[in-house]
């Protein structure tokens, strides 16, 4: 590999709770905004991007391939090329790592890269048995006909499955996403209490780093009124206590479960947006380098237990890059849920797992807490599925700069059972 | 009869050779115009003889089967018929048989013994419309060149070729009177819907495809138009046409005002012939055309046509050297991004105005609220838009997008037109042109939307202030189709034509003036509201002035419209003037009052009126002594003769190169009502000697404000006219 791949720019909407403030925008819009922004504040000529590429989970059935809808209303010109890509949770690393690729292969040059999310905007679907008496209905021609076709609706059919919830379910393991976090809770016998305890704290990093995230962060006027800008994430709740959480019932396994909506990430809208380039023409751009890409990787894993994929990726990334965990100042594991996080910093730190699943003699090292997630995550911060990958790498190096260090790992599990892991690195440190 | 184009079918270039040329094929007769002097195909009298004697002959072929009519203008059928010819009726009698000549050859056309299809290939307006019309069919091209209307009314007049019976007849009532009434002009895909064209084709294969057209219809007339429920109930009884009419009579007058009559004319001429056939109707036509043809009114909107048509191309140097013109480089002048620093209503306006020509802009503020407030103007004008129908929604979005905004010079940096629009405050602007100049590109333009700060200082001390110059748009940005260019005393020539070049882009008529306080616009239209302030204080109500104002013709009263404005804005306004100019332009105490009582105005709610929703009410506030004894007539003239007397001032001080200048920038950056030509144009028409004497008079009585200027006083004495 003889050229550096870097981050040149980045930028992100706020992180807003799904069904409020961006209710009514869709993930093309938050997209397109934060990518024009992104290139009015580094001073980007348009004209030098050659691909827009745009992880996005619940694609918009109003704008097929999302990343060319981002790209044209964000004033990237017509002759330039844009695709969506799809990894789940992971999709804005995907779209990170393709642009990676896509510079590598010499395919691109400069690659804006990021994630699209509207989660308040997934549609609901109608059963098949309703749709196909709407298809009847449409082909219905004289009213007699349209008013026997109408007669054979009956109530459930008016009760449509919640697009959402399909897309956080795994159909081969036959789990939810929650459900896959309540078998690392119990593989690895993780309390309520430690769940309720790692929640709060994300919850207390976010709300202390507000200053600091808005230093990545755009903030926005919102249609119709364009009164007052939304500037600040709205997951986190002021003042939550241990109390609080730990009154909450569990949302998956109502009986016996510990994983409640309190220590799993939220369901959130959001945009992120990166500059992917080569360090020579981020030089010749003018552009600040963020830090580079050292390399990445992805893994596949037991979908009933995708909350350990960031283990099985950050093995793959060590033996790939040779990185040593204890030279890495910062890590980002997403919060999809605290037990799932908590399963993964067992498992780093553990002999017989790295002997039974990673063919290692030792353990792969450890994670201190005091690295990780240092403005919180996922469920404090939300977690847009799409996005996420994007803003993970966004606000590791926003913080490397803040602490003048070199080093971070960054990476998500994966609904399906896969993680993926990006190894960062500031230049000149 | 008319068309944007016509600018270049001047008299005197007209040759007696043919324009229309014979071919024929296989059975089908193709007749082709091809206007041999110019670049466009007009309809001169010349031509509808030469088309006489061709149907003459034509009339007894028995070897055809269909003729065609084309042109063998790229881009052009007929623009209309010549309006320098209609310029010159200047009798009922002439019109009358002006229009006679034309609809006898056209319903030779009609009379023809074989189908007849019109192939339009690009314009085809007025007078080619109606040639159009009295054939059987007519086919067209997709092309975006294909423009089909009857703008007559635009010009005064009523089509007079037979078009106001025979479009009613091809589309009914509903369709054609807001076509007739409204001059508008359709694109292909619109005129197909209507049913003003039969067939659309591929422009590249247009006449091939309307020769086989011709071929599969054979003799078989146009079909009965097919009328829907509505049309039977509204068009098909005497009930539903008398509402009909009564309705488009209420909807004229609403935006007429009653100025105008040929839209009342059109509308009783069809009352009278829809459903009707014979020579009859069409003479009735003729006598409707005649009372418009000779009239002032039509000769003013004549007269403001070719105005408007010359200031889209006009090419401008240096006022002062008026005498050395200069082509712009229209187009040439590449924009891909706007700046725009600040982001008030005007702000606003323009980004909506940038954005909509589908630039991007960024709006630059340092206050975020005021950033939401502009993005809120841009918005609520796309909605407006989009309820009208004359947006898609998907084309709002995208605009909309165009638009960004921020709190520091990132995205203004990269620029090409960075257009300033804050607070008329000279110190700040001075550190804006300052600031700008140091971060945008050494070649960007810097524009300053001034109504009335002097532009070269502005420029001074900021790098390269060559390119420094002002651009001055109209409040509401999107509907006022003028701009001010100022040239400053540094700016450039290349400067100033890349602004012209843009402003021409955004669709706006360019006037450039001279960097004099007020430029032309406003220091004209300053000292009529402040005349208006004057008559109040002295006692004549406000209702009143409006009222004898929009009897005038006024789109607006002077006492409303300083409320509109802003008494603040207005305000401030007068003051730089009275700085400049001194005691000629004192401004009104009632005025200086208003403004310390914190009156904004219609923005406010409160200002010489009070507004509640859409009513309006006399403020109490104001001081409104008792009743005077001035008349309509003084008070009018008061208020017209000092904006005549001001204007000739401009002239005298070169702010301006032409009286003509001064009529396109009252009319399109005032509303001053067209159909007096413009405040030049209605000085004229008055007398100026009269107007001295009336000013001497004045000056007598109200002070020396109205002293007569030396121009003007010259000109009087010469028994001369603005206009030369």
């Amino acid at each position: 590999m003889t050229q550096n791949i870097v981050i040149a720019g980045g930028l992100r909407t706020p992180f807003i709770k799904a069904w409020s403030l961006f209710d009514s925008v869709g993930a093309e819009q938050l997209g397109a905004w934060c990518l024009r922004e992104l290139v009015e504040r580094t001073g980007l000529n348009p004209a030098v991007v050659d691909e827009v590429i745009v992880g996005c989970v619940g694609q918009p059935a109003n704008a097929a391939n999302v990343a060319r809808v981002i790209a044209l209303l964000g004033g990237i010109p017509k002759d330039k090329k844009a695709y969506t890509v799809h990894r789940n949770c992971a999709s804005g690393f995907e779209a990170v790592t393709s642009a990676y690729e896509k510079i590598i292969a010499g395919q691109d040059e400069v690659v804006i890269a990021g994630g699209a999310e509207s989660m308040s905007n997934v549609p609901l679907f109608f059963s098949k048995e309703a749709q196909a008496i709407f298809m009847k209905l449409g082909r219905a021609k004289t009213l007699v006909q349209k008013l026997q076709v109408i007669a054979e609706f009956r109530p459930k059919h008016f009760s449509p499955v919640a697009g959402l919830m399909l897309g956080l379910s795994d159909p081969v393991c036959g789990l939810n996403m929650g459900q896959t976090a309540e078998v690392l809770a119990k593989k690895f016998a993780i309390s309520r209490k430690a769940q309720d305890d790692f929640a709060l704290a994300s919850n207390n990093k976010t709300i202390a780093a507000r200053e600091r995230l808005r230093e990545e962060i755009m903030p926005i006027l919102l249609p119709p009124k364009f009164t007052d800008a939304v500037q600040d994430d709205n997951g986190a709740r002021e003042n939550q206590t241990i109390d609080q959480l730990a009154k909450l019932k569990p949302a998956f396994e109502r009986n016996t479960g510990s994983v409640t909506a309190g220590n799993s990430s939220q369901i959130t809208d959001g945009a992120c947006m990166l500059i992917v380039t080569t360090e020579e023409k981020a030089k010749a751009l003018g552009l600040e380098i963020m830090g580079r890409i050292v390399g990445y990787d992805y893994a596949g894993c037991e979908p009933a237990e995708m909350g350990m994929g960031p283990v099985f990726a950050i093995d793959r990334l060590m033996k790939r890059t040779g990185v040593d965990l204890k030279s890495v100042d910062l890590f980002e594991i997403n919060e999809a849920f605290s037990a799932q996080v908590l399963a993964c910093l067992e498992a780093v730190k553990s002999k017989s797992f790295a002997q039974q699943f990673l063919g290692r003699t030792e353990a792969l090292g450890e994670i201190p807490l005091e690295k990780l997630n240092v403005n919180g995550g996922g469920i404090a911060l939300g977690h847009p599925v799409g996005v996420s990958g994007a803003r993970l790498i966004l606000t590791a190096l926003k913080e490397l700069k803040r602490r003048n260090a070199k080093r971070a790992i960054v990476s998500l599990c994966i609904g399906g059972g896969q993680g993926g892991a990006v190894l960062l690195e500031r230049c000149g440190v | 009869m008319t068309n944007a184009n016509l600018g270049a079918s001047a008299s005197g270039l007209r040759s007696e050779s043919n324009a229309w040329k014979l071919t024929v094929e296989d059975g089908i007769g193709i007749l082709t115009m091809d206007h041999p002097d110019s670049e466009v195909n007009v309809l001169t009298s010349v031509h509808l003889e030469q088309l006489d004697k061709q149907l003459d002959a034509l009339k007894t072929r028995t070897d055809l089967r269909a003729l065609l009519f084309a042109s063998a203008k790229k881009k052009i059928f007929i623009a209309g018929a010549d309006i320098n010819e209609i310029e010159k009726i200047s009798t009922p009698d002439d019109a009358f048989q002006a229009a006679e000549r034309g609809k006898v050859v056209f319903q030779k056309i009609e009379d023809l013994p074989y189908a007849t299809i019109c192939v339009i290939n690009g314009a085809c307006l007025g007078g080619g419309f109606e040639l159009a019309l009295s054939c059987w069919y007519r086919v067209a091209s997709f092309s975006d060149s294909v423009k089909i209307g009857l703008p007559e009314v635009n010009l005064g007049i009523l089509p007079g070729f037979g078009g106001s019976i025979r479009l009613p007849k091809l589309i009914g009532l509903l369709k054609s009177l807001p076509l007739i009434l409204g001059g508008s002009i359709v694109g292909a895909q619109d005129a197909f819907k209507k049913g003003l064209v039969d067939k659309l084709f591929y422009e590249q294969t247009l006449l091939q495809d309307a020769i086989q057209y011709a071929k599969v219809l054979g003799g078989i007339h146009h079909p009965e138009r097919k009328q829907s429920l509505q049309d039977k109930l509204l068009e098909g009884t005497s009930f539903g046409r008398d509402f009909v009419f009564s309705q488009a009579r209420k909807d004229v007058l609403k935006k007429t005002k009653g100025f105008y009559p040929a839209p009342f004319e059109i509308i009783k001429l069809i009352q009278s012939t829809y459903g009707k056939t014979g020579a009859q109707v069409y003479k009735e036509e003729s006598h409707a055309f005649s009372k418009l043809g000779a009239t002032a009114v039509s000769k003013a909107c004549i007269r403001v046509f070719f105005l408007s048509e010359r200031y889209k191309k006009k090419g401008w140097s240096s006022v002062k050297n008026a005498s050395a013109p200069k082509a712009q480089p229209a187009g040439s002048f590449q924009v891909n991004k706007v700046g725009v620093i600040g982001a008030g209503v005007m702000g606003g306006g323009i980004a909506h105005l940038v954005s909509s020509k589908n630039i991007p802009v960024r709006v630059k503020d340092i206050d975020t609220k005021a950033l939401g407030g502009a993005l809120k103007e841009a918005y609520g004008l796309f909605k407006a838009s989009l309820k009208r129908r004359k947006l898609k929604p998907h084309d709002m979005t995208r605009q909309m997008n165009l638009i960004s905004t921020g709190l520091t010079y990132d995205g203004i940096k990269s620029a090409d037109v960075v257009i300033e629009a804050v607070v008329e405050n000279l110190d700040i602007k001075k550190k804006v042109f300052k600031e700008l100049a140091s971060v945008v590109g050494k070649n960007t333009i810097l524009a300053s939307n001034t109504s009335s700060l002097p532009v070269t200082q502005m420029a001074a001390g900021c790098e390269n202030p060559s390119r420094v110059v002002g651009l001055h748009f109209f409040n509401p940005v999107n509907r006022m189709p003028l701009v001010e260019v100022i040239r400053a005393e540094q700016t450039s020539d290349e400067t100033l034509d890349k602004t012209i070049a843009f402003s021409r882009k955004l669709g706006k008529t360019v006037i450039v003036t001279e960097d004099k306080p007020g430029f032309l616009v406003n220091r004209l239209l300053l000292p009529y509201l402040n005349e208006a302030a004057l008559l109040m204080e002295e006692g004549l109500d406000p209702e009143a002035i409006d009222r004898i104002a929009t009897q005038f013709g006024m789109p607006m009263g002077p006492v409303e419209l300083v409320d509109q404005v802003g008494i603040d804005v207005g305000y401030k306004v007068a003051h730089i003037l009275q700085d400049a100019f001194g005691e000629r332009m004192k401004v009104a105490s009632i005025l200086e009052s208003a403004y310390q009582k914190k009156l904004l105005g219609k923005k406010g709610g409160k200002g010489f009126y009070l507004y509640d929703k859409d009513k309006k009410y006399r403020n109490p506030e104001i001081p409104f002594t008792a009743k005077s004894g001035i008349s309509d007539e003084t008070a009018l003239k008061r208020m017209m003769y000092i904006m005549v007397n001001e204007a000739a001032r401009c002239l005298e001080e070169k702010v301006i190169d032409s009286a003509e200048t001064v009529d396109v920038g009252m009319i399109f950056g005032t509303g001053f009502p067209p159909f007096r030509g413009g405040l030049m144009d209605y000085a004229d028409t008055v007398g100026l000697a009269s107007i001295v004497e009336d000013l001497q008079a004045f000056e007598k009585q109200y002070g020396s404000r109205f002293a007569p200027c030396k121009l003007l006083v010259e000109l009087a004495g010469q028994n001369k006219k603005f206009r030369s």
